[in-house]
């Protein structure tokens, strides 16, 4: 079933002395379940597709449709209550509250939505279990490592069962190690919750871990492989 | 969830938030005392005034006050009386008979009023007995077969009743209150000497202390250099009841001393039936009755209910009788509110620019805030309530530190010698005890609450334009 159509997507940048088509022409179907990696070198316009998907940016022209609702109708209230419902965001640099504890990081989302409170323990204590930092609910960011902040922002990406997780360079500053039990978790996740994973990346690993590669360049999508 | 992160987010720069909260503590402290002292005069003054003075309501001929005419009295006392006392709120009545005269000494003179009283009933209405100095008299309660007056202590010493001298014991009760040896020694050529009056007195010891010990050590040489005469003599002289010139000696019955020199310096009490004899009115006849009340807010009500019972009459409450003291009473919260918005406002300025860099700094998490789902409204109450926390938690500290400094400096009050003279010109004592109503507090807090919502409003407005993913991109 598919969860997002990306038609004929195009966005222009226009600055006062340059035009960039940072977007071009870009067309994409995903589908429930799909761990997918959009792949392609710096400046090749990954984030900003994932900016486009995620609703944070729009289109100059296009359409980007996630389950039914054509992100182009909605206003920027209905753009943050719609990222609230749907989406998962995995930042590079974690992004996490540095004065919430994990716990309080990932149950964060829930309670803009107005979770009850043993809903809330419930979900966040299975989701902190899911990435292995049972341990450390009541730690703090900074007590934590690379690595587990990164868990805790999957946990937190997933809190509210969002209907696909968009992962900006989710690995790129992890160690190998790191790099490896992230994407496990987030493989198992993807195949227990069946929560659609895309992430945009340049790291060999991630690659490697996909079930879908697509490579972009200059804006427009070069290929688009599945693996079995 | 929100409450939760912006306390913690308050916490985040300690240092930076520390440097708001003792600002705003500081501020607040400032204001609050400073208020406390002023209120303190303030009520102080009220009081005196109500109890020393004039209490809540006077009833007297509606052109008494014109001219102070004699011949003016209150007819039908008894009906006037019964009519009173049937009134609810009225704890007590006296009666004066008031005329203008001189008081003479040898060396001086001074126009005064003159108030005939009945000491007894006075003591119902007026505590100014309370206030008699020691040593000077005991407020009628001694039978003489003289004429006794009671006087002020200003009035005492402007007609040199009170003088000044330097001897033995005088010196030896000021080794007692730690007055240094060098000034003692400054003072002995002084011994057994007699000085006329304050002024003279006062411009001898200048000639011979610093300004220094002038400062420390006047106040407490000229109060035990302070000396009276028993039962001192004066004259008193005014109309009788037939307009002709008349008068009598008087021997002084006591000083009090209210702090008050106006008033100090224009009274002078005497028995009523002394007065009604030297003056020729009839025992039944007097000028003014004076009621207190249970309570001095209800002045207004029942001067109102008296004065339709008796339209004849004029009856003024005390708010009419002084209306600087009801201006007072009346503005005094309004005069605090914009006092205290004064300094809320500049601490405001600090708040917003705190906030300003606490959007700045922080324009990543925001961004990541607004794409993850925080709404608008979200993201404005988080730093509304940073900057409400802020505020608030400096306003109570500050609070708390004034209600501790207030209630310490209340037990002895604060003295504020070197102002006294101008101080007490104008009614108020020098010596005064802070004192803030808790409903002040209250009023505060809502001040400080608002100022800190106002000091958030524009930089909630400036996070409000951030772009999440362009926020997103930043370092």
């Amino acid at each position: 079933m598919k969860v997002l159509e990306i038609k004929n997507v195009h966005k222009i940048y226009n600055s006062s002395e340059v035009k960039v088509h940072a977007v071009n022409d870009i067309s994409l179907d995903f589908e429930e379940g799909d761990f997918a990696a959009i792949v392609g070198p710096s400046g090749s316009g990954k984030t900003t597709l994932l900016n486009l998907i995620g609703g944070l940016d729009s289109p100059t022209e296009g359409e980007i449709i996630v389950d039914h609702i054509n992100l182009a109708g909605l206003k920027s209230s209905g753009l943050i209550d719609f990222r609230m419902r749907n989406i998962g965001f995995v930042f590079q640099s974690y992004n996490l509250i540095p004065v919430l504890t994990a716990k309080e990081n990932v149950e964060f989302i829930m309670n803009l939505q107005k979770w009850n409170k043993k809903e809330r323990d419930e979900r966040t204590l299975e989701l902190l279990k899911a990435v292995g930092l049972e341990d450390r609910i009541n730690s703090r960011p900074a007590k934590l490592s690379g690595g587990q902040q990164q868990r805790v922002a999957v946990a937190r990406a997933l809190a509210s069962k969002p209907k696909f997780v968009l992962a900006d360079e989710p690995t790129a500053n992890l160690d190998s190690k790191s790099t490896e039990t992230l994407l496990n978790i987030m493989e198992e996740l993807n195949r227990e919750e069946g929560i659609t994973f895309i992430f945009s990346t340049h790291d060999a690993r991630v690659v490697k871990k996909a079930r879908r590669v697509i490579t972009i360049e200059d804006g427009q999508v070069i290929s688009d492989e599945r693996k079995n | 969830m929100i409450w939760k992160t912006a306390w913690k987010n308050v916490w985040r720069n300690k240092v930076r938030s520390l440097v708001v909260i003792i600002s705003v503590t500081i501020g607040i402290f400032g204001g609050v005392f400073a208020i406390a002292i002023m209120n303190g005069a303030i009520e102080q003054r009220v009081d005196a005034a109500l109890n020393d003075e004039i209490s809540h309501i006077h009833i007297n001929d509606p052109a008494f006050r014109d001219n102070y005419d004699i011949q003016l009295t209150l007819d039908q006392p008894d009906h006037l009386l019964q009519t009173i006392e049937a009134t609810p709120g009225i704890t007590a009545v006296t009666f004066r008979t008031i005329i203008t005269g001189m008081a003479n000494t040898a060396t001086k003179s001074a126009g005064v009023q003159i108030l005939g009283i009945d000491p007894e009933k006075e003591k119902t209405v007026f505590r100014l007995y309370e206030t008699t100095i020691p040593g000077t008299g005991d407020f009628f309660e001694e039978e003489s077969r003289h004429l006794l007056a009671y006087i002020g202590e200003d009035l005492a010493k402007e007609l040199n009743i009170i003088r000044y001298r330097i001897d033995e014991p005088v010196l030896e009760a000021l080794v007692r209150k730690e007055v240094p040896l060098s000034v003692m020694e400054k003072l002995r050529p002084f011994v057994g000497y007699r000085f006329k009056s304050e002024k003279s007195f006062q411009k001898e010891i200048k000639g011979v202390l610093t300004l220094k010990e002038q400062r420390d050590y006047g106040r407490v040489i000229r109060e035990e250099a302070w000396s009276f005469r028993q039962r001192s003599r004066m004259t008193l002289t005014f109309l009788d009841n037939e307009q002709m010139q008349t008068g009598a000696v008087f021997r002084i019955a006591g000083i009090f001393d209210i702090r008050n020199s106006m008033f100090e310096m224009s009274h002078i009490l005497v028995k009523n039936s002394d007065l009604l004899q030297l003056t020729g009115l009839a025992p039944d006849q007097f000028h003014q009755m004076i009621i207190k009340l249970e309570d001095m807010q209800s002045a207004t009500e029942i001067s109102t209910t008296l004065s339709e019972k008796l339209p004849d009459l004029e009856v003024m409450n005390w708010k009419e009788i002084q209306p600087d003291l009801a201006m007072m009473t009346d503005m005094i919260q309004k005069v605090y509110t914009i006092f205290m918005v004064i300094i809320l406002a500049a601490l405001a300025f600090g708040i917003v620019n705190t906030m300003l860099m606490v959007v700045l700094e922080r324009t990543k998490e925001l961004g990541m805030l607004t794409a993850i789902g925080m709404n608008k409204k979200r993201v404005f109450n988080m730093i509304m309530l940073e900057s409400v926390f802020l505020s608030l938690v400096g306003g109570i500290v500050g609070m708390v530190i004034s209600q501790a400094v207030i209630v310490l400096t209340a037990r002895n009050g604060i003295n504020f010698a070197s102002y006294q003279e101008g101080m007490e010109a104008m009614g108020y004592t020098a010596h005064i005890y802070p004192v803030i109503s808790p409903l002040f507090f209250v009023m505060v807090t809502i001040l400080i609450i608002i100022t800190g919502i106002l000091s958030s409003i524009y930089p909630a407005l400036k996070a409000l334009k951030l772009d999440p993913a362009e926020a997103l991109r930043t370092e």
